[in-house]
């Protein structure tokens, strides 16, 4: 009782229960969640009902003396009792102040003809019972409760159960297995009546109740209440009224009974999913996490590689645009291997190789988020951890399509000419056409001076010869070194462009994967998150 | 003849051993002492007997004229010998008899005897007859000397003086002399000699003796009757009545002489006499008269027929302590004699030897298949089966195969019910005796308690039933549940023997368990339950595994207020009849005040004269101890497919995961064949290295004419950039193969069973190993490509002359050719098929491909042997075994 007192209340318990319930299915055994939501059901529906009252149970097997004592606690023979066994078939109820119970009995299922009230005025001696609902059960144990589960119904519902034991069946495996170890927590709202103490004597009675506060202990009930109690000598049956009327009068056994249940399904829920590291499993996916996926997904579309080639596209064909004409001449008078094959259509095709836009690949891609999956599910449960890559890999069929077609739109045009390079080709075709000019002059000066028409005159005075070669030289220096200087001026701008369109796929790649991956995953690790914290403020 | 005698014995065994116990020590003191004198000459006789069994003709002869050393040679040579272990049993009692009447049986028995023993296959059987015979025949004579304790006692004091040395049997007769103190349990031991067959044999011989004794000793048979007819019957008041029932029914009338005696005893000693000289006439065609033998069996068999199932048994199960016992217990020599007849009519039923052999050796066939069989997995149902597998292990061990080699075992009574019912105290009090512990806490028995007649003591603390229990003498917490204590006392009847069990629905669950496993070995079950109890479930469920399994069953409600008995009772009736068990054996025992751990003896009157019937009528032993055995060979019809069809279960399960991981990765290989077939791995980074490749020229440089007469040189940069780019492609297709197959196949197992969810719970992802692995593989089939490629891709000669290549760049090429897949109208395709032909190109990658599959396919392999070593570390439940299984259950039925 003091442990429970000093728990938190009960509803912020059930409202994390609820929570529980709401978040639970799929990542919750089946069993387990029906039995919170019976939990919650029977819960809100008690605390719906009459508070003023006490609903008491006396359960055990056939044999054990319950409507005996029923009869003796209320004083009338309400309940028949027999030497048949099993007796009672059908539970009978007798409740002491009846306003308010109504609904209660309703709800407990109770029939009409099996309730009994106590009219306070009969009986001023049992005043502190009033508000007390005593309930007489079927037995648990006997052949026909193998197809009845109004025992076990009711043992659910009842807000105090007094085990009603006999000293044959006090050690049944009936009664202990399928109820008593799963009274752990119980104890305020459980008493055990050893009943038929008349059979013993004061000796064997002593052993007895040893005995079984003993073995109550070894199956977690740390505190039993036994009230040894005798229907036939009456004896006892005034300790038990009193344990009744303690409860009664608190009016809080239904509350208790609640909390236990609250505790015992708590204990079996982190039975079968164990807190562990749980909380501390990210709620999101941090910065780093982020950065990882992007760079395994831009590995997997070839970033890097793009630019690279880019680079290197830029440059091998710069040099046909900006480069010294000179040696290209020269080169093609080289016999071509691809001809020499005869796959000189080769070459435009190669050309063309290089002008396929980006893609990814999708072995990567889902490696990458295979990845990012494993890390942030670390010490989660089975169940949690499949979660997660589930919605990690939720849309990541589709991901690699979706990088290609957004990268693709910033992808290079690896076949593009800027203007410059035209400038520079006819600056080169310029200083070609210069030098050619400056042949012919010589040709003229040296072979015909004199023959020339006045005008052209100056073109035959041979003292300007010497600055013309020098001039032709110059010009073919300044082929060489503008080849050079703008194939300088290409690889910086490559390696800028580069930059730029790394920057570019990058913000691509990451904006294609948060809303792909990391979102969907986000949501599971909230849920997550939001259920242990759900789990955890049930436990506290 | 001997049967007849015995029958006739039998018969009156019950009224002789009310008379036996009443026959005192000190009544015995005198006849045995007569008895000894006339042993003297007698155990000649009797050595023939023994000797007849031993060697042969000559030996009984030579027996007859030294009956010490026959005696001797009978002992000793009885244990040794299987069969003559009976006989041995009986020689002691042979020496006994042959005091009695020397002459005749030696004239007659050793002839016969040997004859009859040789000629039949039973010699035993023979053997006890025939010593039945002489027994029966002085048991006519003197009639009133057959009390067998008499003998007994003589038989103790008689050997020493003669036989002494020679006996074997003296050794045990000392127990011997200590039963006929036993005197008034007598009456009982007569009824255990006749349950027990394996006695029956040597109580013949024992008969014998008695009837020699009795002439010998008719003196003592005056004195010893009307003693013993005091002592039992106040004794055995109810005892005698059924016995008096029983010997009634088998051959009063015969008995007048034996009447003559006193009232109460003279009934059953006219019984015996009776008996007696029906049986002696018969005997006597052979010996005296020479009355048919074989009539007089046959009369025993018919007389004691039901019996003669187990003493069929017997003969051949006789143990030799018991036989020993017996002869002890002769005061009952005359149930002995019963016992005997009886014995002849179970050899009538018994099966033939070969039969015997044949169906031990199909059940210890059975019993290996089933110790062979391992439930590894934990699948639903496989702890059922596994307690099954215990139960029917035990169950072979503990009780069918000793019952069915010795069928005339006493028969074990099991009672068993719930905790609380009282079943201690019932055993306390029917054996009259606190061999069991009581109390009042819950629950109280825990270690199961034997209670025997102390003649049957031998049997079941040396013998195979319930074999793998601890023997104790007293219940100590250590021994717990796997002892079994052994308590003697006379007040029970031989023959039969009580096991009081622990409880079968208390918290302590291991009691549930040893109370099944007693029931599983026993020959009837006394069921306990009480007034306030007889509606529990575990009581029903148990009531239905005893009509399952077609055990004979009586029941006992206790505790029944006298008050409402009759409204209990009827209910409980009505109850029964309508679980179809209305017509069993029913017991009430009221309400009473327990005393001392003890019923008042009145409650258990019924009970008792049940158990005693049970112990004189030998038949209705046999009967239910068949039925009971019947029944269990039964239940293995179903009960060992049952396992077996389990253990099939198993092995399908197992195939299933198997086939799970195998068709998981088998599609993971499909899906990697595919990908490097479609052109799927030539994305991402390999399609940017191979743009950059061709783009930046370096694809036309690796081709070099040949006049330059410059050789190819070593890869550049980019070459080697895409080579590392095409193995990552590669390595993640496969990772990402096997994370599918891996998520996939503990997926599946999941899906399949709880246990599979178990199994694969950290095999949803491939090995941390599998990365470097991959790598590895890829590089070393990289390699592996280049140097076909220099080896094989001897480059067409035409082109040789024009173009040489670098075979690095040209083994990448080669690998976007493969990877490509179409149809040959790539870039790289044309450049590979220029330079190497067609031919190669399909040769190399022929080689290629199933190059890297084999590769993968290991990788895969090793992933797929993690799940095969998690199944195996389940448990590899072995599929031969239900075959055998199968095949033994078969077997069996074919031999029963």
């Amino acid at each position: 009782m003091t442990m429970t007192t000093t728990r938190p209340g009960l509803a912020p318990r059930l409202a994390a229960l609820t929570k529980v319930v709401e978040l639970g299915p799929g990542r919750l055994d089946k069993k387990l969640l029906d039995d919170a939501g019976a939990l919650l059901q029977r819960a809100g529906n008690r605390l719906k009902l009459s508070s003023e009252h006490t609903v008491v149970a006396l359960a055990g097997g056939t044999g054990s003396g319950k409507s005996s004592l029923f009869n003796a606690l209320s004083g009338l023979e309400l309940s028949p009792t027999g030497v048949r066994r099993p007796t009672t078939a059908r539970t009978h109820a007798c409740v002491w102040g009846l306003e308010g119970a109504g609904p209660l009995l309703d709800w407990l299922q109770i029939q009409w003809r099996h309730r009994f009230s106590r009219a306070s005025a009969l009986d001023k001696g049992d005043s502190q019972l009033h508000g007390l609902i005593l309930l007489d059960l079927p037995d648990h144990d006997s052949i026909r409760a193998l197809t009845d589960t109004e025992a076990d119904r009711l043992i659910g519902l009842a807000d105090l159960v007094v085990w009603v034991l006999d000293p044959q069946k006090y050690a049944d495996a009936s009664t202990h297995r399928r109820y008593v170890t799963e009274l752990a927590g119980h104890e305020a709202v459980t008493v055990f009546a050893l009943n038929q103490a008349d059979r013993l004597t004061t000796e064997e009675l002593a052993e007895l109740v040893i005995d079984l506060n003993d073995l109550l202990r070894r199956e977690g009930v740390e505190h039993p209440s036994v009230v040894p109690t005798s229907a036939v000598t009456g004896r006892g049956i005034e300790s038990l009224k009193s344990v009744i009327a303690t409860a009664v009068s608190r009016r809080r056994a239904a509350i208790q009974k609640l909390e236990a249940d609250l505790h015992r399904f708590e204990q079996k829920l982190s039975q079968a999913m164990p807190m562990g590291e749980s909380l501390s499993a990210p709620s999101t996916v941090d910065e780093a996490r982020r950065m990882g996926l992007t760079d395994a997904l831009c590995d997997a579309v070839g970033v890097p590689a793009v630019g690279e080639a880019m680079e290197n596209v830029y440059a091998a064909r710069s040099n046909l645009w900006v480069g010294w004409p000179y040696p290209r001449w020269f080169g093609k008078f080289r016999s071509d291997p691809l001809k020499s094959l005869r796959l000189d259509d080769v070459s435009s095709e190669i050309h063309g190789i290089a002008t396929a836009s980006v893609s990814a690949q999708s072995a990567e891609v889902s490696n990458a988020v295979q990845a990012l999956a494993d890390g942030l599910s670390v010490g989660m449960s089975p169940v949690w951890r499949t979660a997660v890559h589930q919605a990690a890999r939720s849309r990541s069929g589709k991901l690699p399509q979706a990088l290609t077609e957004d990268l693709s739109e910033v992808a290079p045009q690896l076949d593009r000419v800027p203007g410059w390079w035209r400038a520079l080709k006819v600056w080169q075709y310029f200083l070609v056409a210069a030098f050619v000019a400056g042949i012919a002059w010589l040709a003229v000066g040296l072979l015909m001076p004199g023959r020339l028409p006045s005008s052209l005159e100056l073109l035959g005075d041979t003292a300007t010869l010497p600055w013309v070669g020098l001039m032709m030289a110059s010009v073919l220096g300044l082929g060489a070194l503008s080849g050079i200087a703008s194939r300088n001026f290409v690889e910086l701008g490559a390696s800028r462009e580069r930059e730029r369109l790394e920057r570019e796929m990058r913000r691509r790649v990451a904006a294609v994967s948060t809303t792909m991956v990391v979102e969907p995953v986000e949501r599971e690790l909230g849920r997550h998150h939001s259920f242990h914290t759900a789990l955890r403020e049930l436990s506290v | 003849m001997n049967t007849a005698m015995d029958d006739g014995r039998q018969e009156s065994l019950g009224e002789q051993t009310l008379s036996f116990r009443p026959v005192t020590d000190e009544d015995l003191d005198p006849e045995a002492r007569t008895d000894d004198t006339p042993a003297a000459g007698p155990p000649t006789g009797a050595a023939p007997d023994g000797g007849l069994p031993d060697g042969g003709a000559p030996d009984g002869e030579s027996s007859g004229r030294g009956a010490l050393e026959h005696e001797p040679r009978d002992g000793a040579t009885g244990p040794g010998l299987g069969p003559d272990e009976p006989r041995a049993a009986r020689d002691p009692r042979t020496d006994r008899e042959p005091h009695d009447a020397p002459d005749l049986r030696e004239a007659g028995e050793p002839g016969q005897a040997q004859g009859r023993r040789e000629g039949r296959e039973g010699p035993d059987a023979r053997a006890d007859e025939v010593v039945r015979g002489p027994g029966a025949q002085e048991a006519r004579e003197e009639p009133p000397a057959r009390r067998p304790s008499l003998f007994e006692k003589p038989a103790a004091l008689r050997r020493p003086p003669p036989d002494d040395g020679p006996r074997p049997g003296d050794g045990r007769r000392p127990g011997e002399g200590a039963r006929p103190d036993e005197g008034p349990s007598s009456l009982f031991r007569p009824a255990s000699v006749f349950e027990k067959p394996p006695a029956p044999e040597r109580p013949s011989l024992f008969v014998r003796p008695a009837a020699l004794d009795g002439p010998g000793a008719r003196p003592a048979p005056g004195q010893a009757p009307d003693g013993l007819p005091d002592s039992a019957i106040q004794d055995d008041a109810a005892r005698q009545v059924w016995a008096e029932a029983t010997a009634e029914s088998t051959e009063r009338p015969d008995e007048p002489a034996s009447t003559e005696t006193v009232a109460p005893d003279g009934e059953r000693p006219d019984e015996a006499a009776d008996v007696h000289q029906p049986g002696d006439p018969a005997d006597e065609p052979v010996r005296d008269g020479g009355e048919p033998e074989p009539d007089s069996p046959a009369e025993a068999a018919a007389e004691a027929g039901t019996a003669a199932p187990e003493s069929g048994n017997a003969p051949g199960t006789c143990d030799d302590a018991e036989p020993v016992a017996e002869p002890d217990s002769e005061p009952g020599s005359a149930p002995d004699a019963e016992e005997q007849p009886s014995r002849p009519g179970e050899r009538l039923e018994e099966l033939p030897p070969e039969a015997m052999e044949a169906l031990t050796t199909a059940l210890n066939a059975l019993r290996a298949s089933i110790a062979d069989l391992r439930f590894g997995l934990d699948l639903p149902g496989s702890d059922e089966a596994r307690q099954a597998r215990a139960e029917l292990l035990a169950q072979l061990e503990n009780y069918v195969l000793p019952r069915v080699r010795t069928r005339t075992a006493p028969a074990l009574i099991v009672i068993a019910g719930s905790t609380g019912a009282g079943k201690s105290t019932l055993v306390n009090s029917l054996a009259e005796k606190n061999v069991s512990r009581t109390g009042v806490r819950r629950p109280t028995t825990g270690t199961p308690v034997l209670a025997c007649h102390p003649d049957d003591r031998g049997w079941f603390a040396d013998g195979e039933l319930l074999g793998g229990l601890q023997r104790l003498d007293q219940a100590s917490p250590e021994t717990g549940m796997r002892g079994l204590v052994i308590a003697a006392t006379e007040k029970l009847p031989q023959g039969v023997a009580l096991l009081d069990t622990p409880d079968i629905d208390s918290v302590v669950e291991e009691h549930h368990e040893i109370a099944h496993r007693m029931l599983d070995a026993a020959d009837l079950w006394i069921f306990v339950t009480t007034a306030a109890r007889y509606a529990d479930a575990p009581a029903w469920s148990l009531l239905r595994l005893a009509k399952e399994r077609g055990a004979r069953l009586a029941i006992v409600l206790s505790r029944v207020p006298q008050r409402s008995a009759d409204v209990v009772l009827k209910h409980f009736v009505r109850m029964l009849t309508e679980y179809g068990l209305g017509d069993i054996d029913r017991f009430v025992i009221h309400e009473s005040q327990v005393g001392d751990g003890k019923l008042p003896d009145s409650e258990v009157t019924d009970l008792r004269m049940w158990l005693a019937e049970l112990s004189v009528d030998e038949e209705r032993r046999a009967q239910a101890v068949r039925e009971t055995l019947n029944g269990v060979l039964d239940s293995f019809r179903t009960r060992v497919p049952a396992l077996a069809k389990h253990l099939e279960a198993q092995v399908a399960f197992r195939t299933e995961l198997r086939g799970d991981v195998e068709g998981a990765f088998l599609r993971a290989l499909s899906e990697i064949d595919k990908a490097s077939k479609n052109g799927s791995l030539l994305h991402g980074e390999v399609l940017a290295r191979w743009q950059d490749f061709a783009g930046s020229g370096d694809l036309v440089r690796s081709l070099q004419l040949r006049k330059r007469g410059r050789a190819a040189k070593q890869a550049p940069e980019r070459v080697l950039a895409f080579k590392a780019a095409i193995r990552t492609g590669l390595e993640s297709v496969i990772v990402a193969a096997a994370n599918r197959a891996c998520a996939d196949a503990a997926a599946r197992w999941r899906r399949r069973s709880e246990l599979g969810a178990k199994l694969g719970a950290d095999l949803d992802r491939p090995s941390d190993e599998l990365i470097r692995l991959t790598g590895r593989a890829i590089a070393s089939w990289q390699e592996h490509l280049s140097e076909l490629v220099r080896t094989e891709g001897v480059a067409k000669r035409s082109v040789s002359k024009l173009v040489s290549f670098d075979p690095d760049s040209l083994a990448v090429i080669f690998m976007v050719a493969m990877f490509s897949g179409g149809n040959g109208e790539g870039v790289p395709h044309r450049l590979v098929n220029a330079l190497l032909g067609a031919e190669s190109l399909r040769g190399i990658g022929a080689k290629a491909l199933s190059d890297l599959r084999a590769r993968i396919s290991m990788l895969f392999d090793e992933e797929a042997m993690r799940y095969v070593r998690a199944l195996d570390s389940a448990g590899i439940p072995d599929e031969s075994v239900a075959t055998r299984l199968y095949q033994a259950t078969y077997n069996l039925e074919v031999v029963r």
